[in-house]
């Protein structure tokens, strides 16, 4: 197949609606909140399966009882039950399960307790790794490629970044560690089709001849704009399907991910490359080109 | 040594990696992490006291004694790790009475004894604790000399006493401490001796003997299983921080199973759209993807076996299944794929370009093989990133991350640069319809 689309031509129209994604998902992150799961606030998660079929209302009515009315009560698959709450004592635990287990019979549990000072320790730890991961990447790229696609890359990535944490804040779905470390293997991930671009433009760099940087760069796109889309679709298959069918852990990666995937192959079109082009006109010799050949 | 020597020699080399893995695999079948065969997963951190940091020392200690305990718990195949620069992990598969086990692990164990002030002789021991609890100091203070801790012990063993038959604690104490003992007896002959755990008084009987051999007892309302429980953790020594619970997960057996079975299913089918996109798309080259994805597998699954084999060598627990892990394995799959993805773009470019099929087909993998491999390692560099700072079970996913791509670029470099050699002269991968190639080709 082959492309003759102007993705640079518009640069405007897709900085405007990346622009208006990222204020969007800043500002959900700021008035929505992210749902921090108890692995970050402490606190108790119970995951009942019981040996009859039990509906959240009656769960509730049951807690409430003990003062956990307001727990977060799910159902999850067949007669399973998924209760988080504060952070319960060994005894009211206790309490909980054999009350419940007196009217339903308990088949099976999971029980999870979090101390409040835990989730201060990953969220750290995940900063630091971010922070890291950024820095890494920028030395990486600069030194393979050069400093300019590198400060390109990175600046697509954190908007990647910004719009899956703001579509969690908006969905609300509920961000574990499990998130966190998806999302930052999406970090690298998401450069994948950046790079991809960036090598072909690299390639065509020499043989530019009568174009401009922004013409050559849009037809580098062009070039390899079906393996973009065939890498991002052979990644999000599996992933999607774990979304559908893979259960409530594997959902917390996969979900991550499944944003990620799609950000990443939209920014590096519409956002990496585009950026690189502008900057890159800056400089004197694809200045006088870009006078010299480019249409507008 | 011509190509096809060449080539021939790097898909022997393949045969015989994936052959290893699938030997390994058989020996060594991946073991079941705790969220899918159930289990608990504790963690503990040091709580520091103030003015005094948790050093490495102390934890290397606290982590000897806690390996202590739970081998005299007997637990198959326990888990123990360090975590951070405070924290100590305990995976324990398949345990029946998980607070029973969180009270035996956790406790400090610090055994303390003091004799009580005469103001406070008359007071019971509910009394006094009662007391301590409020901020209260009972006790005398005691010289250094004469200061005693469970450190001095030898031994510690459930008996019962004499006239009730109610469990006790018989302690025997080493050679010095015993002498200690018998000073501190003959300085407060008469007088009370408290005998305090954890800051709690187990007993305080009154100092009966000047001689005790090195032998003491302590004595209270304890049940055969608390007596027991006791003994352990004061064989085993005191822990030399106070550890708090800072996360503890206890999976139910078949619950882990049925996220297992949910995991694997979504895996399978995930793999199976994706081959038969492949197919779809590539054609006969999506076909040889097919080769190239199991190899791939197969690799991956051998290299964490691998890694297995030789941390069991080295006596480290090794690396177990988790769902993390499997998440991990799934997005690998996809992103191996994409290498196969790149280099058939890049062939179809190359024949579009003028080439021959033939030439397009080693050319194209050169300069798909360039593109990729700067791809892969930018994805290598976050997962090491997150291996580094990552916690417990991001561990496994970012170790399988690093494993895949190692596995992606091996797989690629020996096998499908090879088999794309190999194949090229045969007519049937130059008839456009069967290789994907029709529209490009004219």
């Amino acid at each position: 197949m082959e492309f003759k689309i102007d993705f640079i031509g518009r640069t405007k129209v897709w900085f405007a609606i990346s622009g208006a994604l990222v204020v969007i998902g800043i500002l959900s992150l700021l008035i929505r909140g992210v749902n921090f799961g108890i692995e970050f606030k402490g606190g108790t998660q119970l995951d009942l399966k019981f040996k009859q079929k039990v509906t959240v209302s009656d769960v509730r009515s049951e807690l409430s009882d003990q003062g956990l009315g307001k727990s977060i009560i799910q159902s999850k698959g067949q007669n399973e039950i998924l209760i988080r709450s504060r952070s319960l004592s060994k005894a009211e635990q206790k309490k909980v399960v054999s009350t419940l287990d007196g009217k339903w019979r308990i088949a099976d549990r999971t029980i999870q307790n979090v101390g409040p000072g835990w989730g201060a320790y990953i969220t750290q730890a995940a900063l630091v790794a971010l922070l890291l991961s950024l820095l890494g990447l920028l030395i990486y790229i600069s030194l393979r490629f050069e400093f300019k696609m590198a400060v390109s890359a990175i600046v697509a990535v954190v908007h990647d970044v910004i719009i899956t944490a703001g579509v969690y804040a908006l969905v609300g779905r509920e961000v574990t560690p499990n998130t966190v470390a998806a999302l930052l293997s999406i970090l690298g991930y998401s450069l994948y089709d950046t790079i991809v671009v960036f090598h072909r433009i690299l390639e065509n760099t020499p043989r530019i001849g009568k174009r401009a940087y922004s013409t050559m760069t849009n037809d580098s796109i062009n070039q390899v704009l079906m393996r973009s889309i065939n890498t991002s679709l052979t990644t999000l298959f599996p992933v999607i399907t774990l979304v559908l069918i893979g259960g409530e852990t594997l959902k917390d990666f996969a979900f991550a991910m499944t944003v990620g995937i799609i950000t990443g192959a939209y920014s590096s079109v519409f956002v990496a490359s585009p950026l690189l082009s502008l900057w890159k006109e800056l400089e004197p010799r694809y200045r006088n080109l870009k006078l010299k050949y480019s249409k507008a | 040594m011509s190509n096809k020597q060449k080539y021939m020699l790097s898909l022997s080399f393949i045969i015989i990696l994936v052959a290893g893995s699938v030997y390994l695999l058989i020996k060594q079948p991946p073991k079941l992490g705790l969220d899918l065969r159930g289990g608990m997963n504790v963690i503990l951190t040091a709580k520091s006291k103030p003015g005094a940091g948790v050093t490495s020392k102390t934890m290397e200690q606290a982590l000897f004694v806690i390996e202590q305990r739970i081998n005299k718990l007997g637990v198959t195949e326990p888990q123990i790790s360090r975590q951070g620069s405070d924290s100590i992990m305990i995976q324990l598969p398949g345990i029946k009475n998980p607070d029973k086990v969180l009270d035996i692990i956790g406790k400090t164990a610090l055994l303390e004894f003091k004799p009580i002030q005469d103001q406070y002789a008359q007071l019971s021991e509910s009394q006094l604790n009662a007391m301590i609890k409020k901020g209260g100091d009972p006790f005398v203070t005691l010289p250094p000399d004469l200061r005693l801790t469970g450190d001095a012990l030898s031994s510690a063993s459930v008996g019962y006493e004499e006239n009730t038959s109610k469990p006790k604690v018989n302690l025997t104490f080493q050679s010095a401490g015993g002498k200690t003992f018998d000073k501190l007896a003959a300085q407060f002959y008469q007088k009370r001796l408290a005998i305090i755990l954890d800051n709690r008084i187990q007993s305080a009987p009154v100092l009966q003997s000047t001689h005790f051999g090195g032998r003491a007892e302590i004595t209270g309302n304890f049940t055969i299983e608390n007596a027991k429980e006791l003994a352990l953790v004061l064989q085993t020594g005191r822990l030399p921080v106070e550890l708090v619970i800072s996360q503890n997960q206890t999976v139910g057996p078949t619950l882990g199973r049925d996220s297992l079975l949910a995991g694997l299913r979504a895996g399978v089918i995930g793999l199976i759209i994706v081959a038969l996109f492949m197919l779809g798309y590539y054609r006969l080259y999506g076909l040889l993807s097919w080769f190239t994805l199991s190899i791939f597998t197969t690799l991956l699954l051998g290299s964490l076996a691998a890694i297995n084999a030789i941390l069991t060598l080295s006596n480290i627990a090794g690396i177990s299944l988790t769902l993390p892990g499997i998440a991990g394995i799934i997005f690998m799959f996809g992103s191996a794929a994409d290498s196969s993805v790149i280099v058939y773009e890049r062939i179809k470019e190359e024949v579009k370009g003028g080439k021959s099929i033939r030439t397009a087909m080693s050319t194209g993998y050169t300069h798909g093989f360039k593109t990729f491999l700067d791809a892969d390692l930018v994805t290598f560099l976050t997962a090491a990133i997150l291996f580094y700072f990552g916690i417990g079970p991001v561990r496994g996913f970012a170790l399988t991350l690093m494993l895949g791509i190692g596995c992606d670029l091996l797989t690629s470099y020996f096998f499908t640069r090879a088999a794309l050699g190999l194949l090229a002269p045969l007519g049937v991968f130059s008839k456009t319809t069967v290789s994907g190639l029709k529209e490009v080709a004219q």
